[in-house]
């Protein structure tokens, strides 16, 4: 069954520009050594009191340009050169698709926000003019419209903004249009790139990022640790090609991993505050969208924001659904938190995780919060030879919660 | 590369390789194209990229081109023309500079009209 309800969307490509490195061997290397790119920042403006942060940066030069030759806002451009590579590893940029039956579905929590700190920085302190850019840099669909131009994708080419489960959702919602038969292929994935002083000041104030420890700014990040103390803002992009696997056979491919189910739903209680219940009922949902059962899912990724609520709640949740027995890790103490690109850069790890039969481990989790029944994989990566199903979760402020299971082919495909 | 105007910047001054430089290196405008004859409307541009240009050349310069003297009714400015006007302007000190600036636009704000919203 290559579309339909419950069919399985292949994964064709993947490109990354992470704190963690923008290639599949750069990122896998600091996954599954569990390395982290967090780093210390104080921030310092003019009449605050200075703000410790900790972040995770990605070491990019922002010199992309739009098919129009215009300026980008940075993750617009860190999400053109993500989605390239995808596009590459996918065996498409000598034998583009149809554009018809192409979409883009791309996720971002504050889209141009950084463009739109500057702007606001140069217009009122600067008495600088707007430039003739800054809406187009700044709307929440840039990314998915640059993406559009760039591979001539006709078929869609949607944005969604739903905080940290933003990626997430955009994968899942191609995965949708691609089993309904409205296209056949999807660049999809998310960005964020938001580390500019207006920025970072709102998120420092709703005291939910970690202070970075003096004498490791690296372990800043703690997620399920008795200690845990919030995250690390982090920025970067994640792009992936998906497609039926109809589509995929009949040029040639043969995915070796899959997108196997999803389900999206809203907590409807709290703006900021978790719902394990939502939680659960959304891993519920995606399994049975997968056609798996709980038993069949050997990794859970976890969104792990390392915040005192959120990773309660989940490991509530978590618990509920597959008792004690799944092993559990949470990768965003190494690679920041990138919101609206985290699902996608999540998903990612939890194909590698299925590539390579090994499960990352949880950076910088040495003392596990004692109220946590879960099986967390910490210190260094676990081989996993059995490994075929993974879920990888994303839960958002306002309630929005995202779950993707992905799986590898077996002998019989 | 030559210079035909009267009072003409010449093609190898600092202000017109500076501009040079900008369209080569951020509009990937072609190296053949920018002469000094070239007009704006030439560069191949379209009028968001037209003005963007103005942005990065008053970056550059460190000067301001007032709105109010780009007259989208005047045609046909060339990039040697741009360099006179920027060599005659002081450097953006407080009060913007009013250059003898009339067309710079001309190229870049009527297309707006057909923008799509």
């Amino acid at each position: 069954m290559s579309t339909g309800a419950g069919a399985r969307i292949g994964v064709s490509g993947i490109g990354l520009v992470t704190p963690l490195g923008h290639s599949l061997t750069t990122f896998d290397d600091a996954l599954f050594a569990g390395r982290s790119a967090v780093r210390a920042l104080t921030l310092e403006i003019d009449g605050l009191d200075a703000m410790q942060l900790a972040i995770a940066t990605c070491d990019f030069n922002n010199s992309e340009r739009s098919t129009s030759r215009l300026p980008l806002d940075r993750g617009t451009a860190m999400a053109m050169a993500a989605a390239r590579d995808a596009f590459a590893m996918a065996g498409l940029t000598e034998t583009p698709p149809d554009g018809e039956r192409l979409g883009v579905y791309w996720g971002s929590g504050m889209a141009g926000s950084a463009t739109f700190d500057e702007t606001a920085i140069a217009l009122y302190r600067h008495k600088r003019r707007i430039r003739p850019t800054a809406v187009l840099t700044t709307m929440p669909n840039a990314a998915a419209a640059e993406l559009g131009l760039l591979f001539g994708a006709r078929g869609a080419a949607l944005s969604y903004a739903c905080a940290c489960a933003s990626s997430a959702i955009a994968i899942g919602e191609a995965m949708r249009a691609i089993r309904g038969g409205w296209i056949d292929i999807a660049i999809v994935g998310g960005h964020e790139a938001m580390l500019t002083s207006g920025t970072l000041a709102g998120w420092h104030s709703m005291r939910v990022t970690a202070q970075p420890p003096a004498d490791d700014p690296s372990t800043a990040c703690r997620p399920f640790s008795a200690d845990r103390a919030g995250f690390a803002l982090g920025e970067g992009a994640a792009a992936l090609v998906i497609e039926s696997e109809a589509h995929a056979l009949a040029r040639g491919m043969k995915p070796t991993t899959f997108l196997s189910g999803y389900a999206t739903n809203c907590d409807s209680v709290h703006m900021t505050n978790p719902d394990a219940g939502g939680q659960v009922r959304a891993m519920r949902a995606a399994l049975r969208d997968a056609g798996l059962d709980a038993a069949d899912i050997g990794y859970v990724n976890a969104h792990g924001t390392a915040t005192g609520a959120g990773d309660a709640a989940e490991a509530m949740s978590v618990h509920q659904v597959f008792g004690d027995a799944v092993p559990v890790s949470a990768t965003k103490a190494i690679h920041g938190h990138l919101l609206g690109g985290g699902g996608a850069v999540e998903l990612i790890a939890t194909l590698r995780a299925l590539v390579h039969r090994s499960l990352p481990p949880t950076a910088n989790l040495q003392t596990p919060d004692a109220a946590f029944e879960l099986d967390f994989v910490r210190g260094q990566a676990r081989p996993a030879p059995r490994l075929r199903h993974a879920i990888s979760n994303s839960f958002a402020f306002g309630g929005t919660n995202a779950v993707l299971v992905a799986s590898r082919a077996d002998l019989t495909d | 590369m030559t210079a035909t105007a009267a009072h003409a910047t010449p093609a190898t001054s600092p202000t017109f390789n500076t501009i040079a430089g900008i369209l080569r290196n951020d509009f990937k405008v072609e190296a053949a194209a920018i002469q000094p004859t070239t007009t704006l409307t030439d560069l191949g541009l379209d009028s968001l990229a037209l003005m963007e240009f103005v942005f990065a050349v008053e970056d550059a310069f460190h000067l301001r081109i007032p709105e109010d003297r780009l007259d989208p009714r005047e045609a046909g400015i060339t990039l040697q023309r741009l360099c006179e006007v920027i060599d005659d302007l002081p450097l953006s000190s407080g009060s913007p500079a009013v250059p003898p600036f009339g067309s710079l636009a001309a190229a870049v704000i009527a297309p707006l009209t057909s923008a799509r919203a």
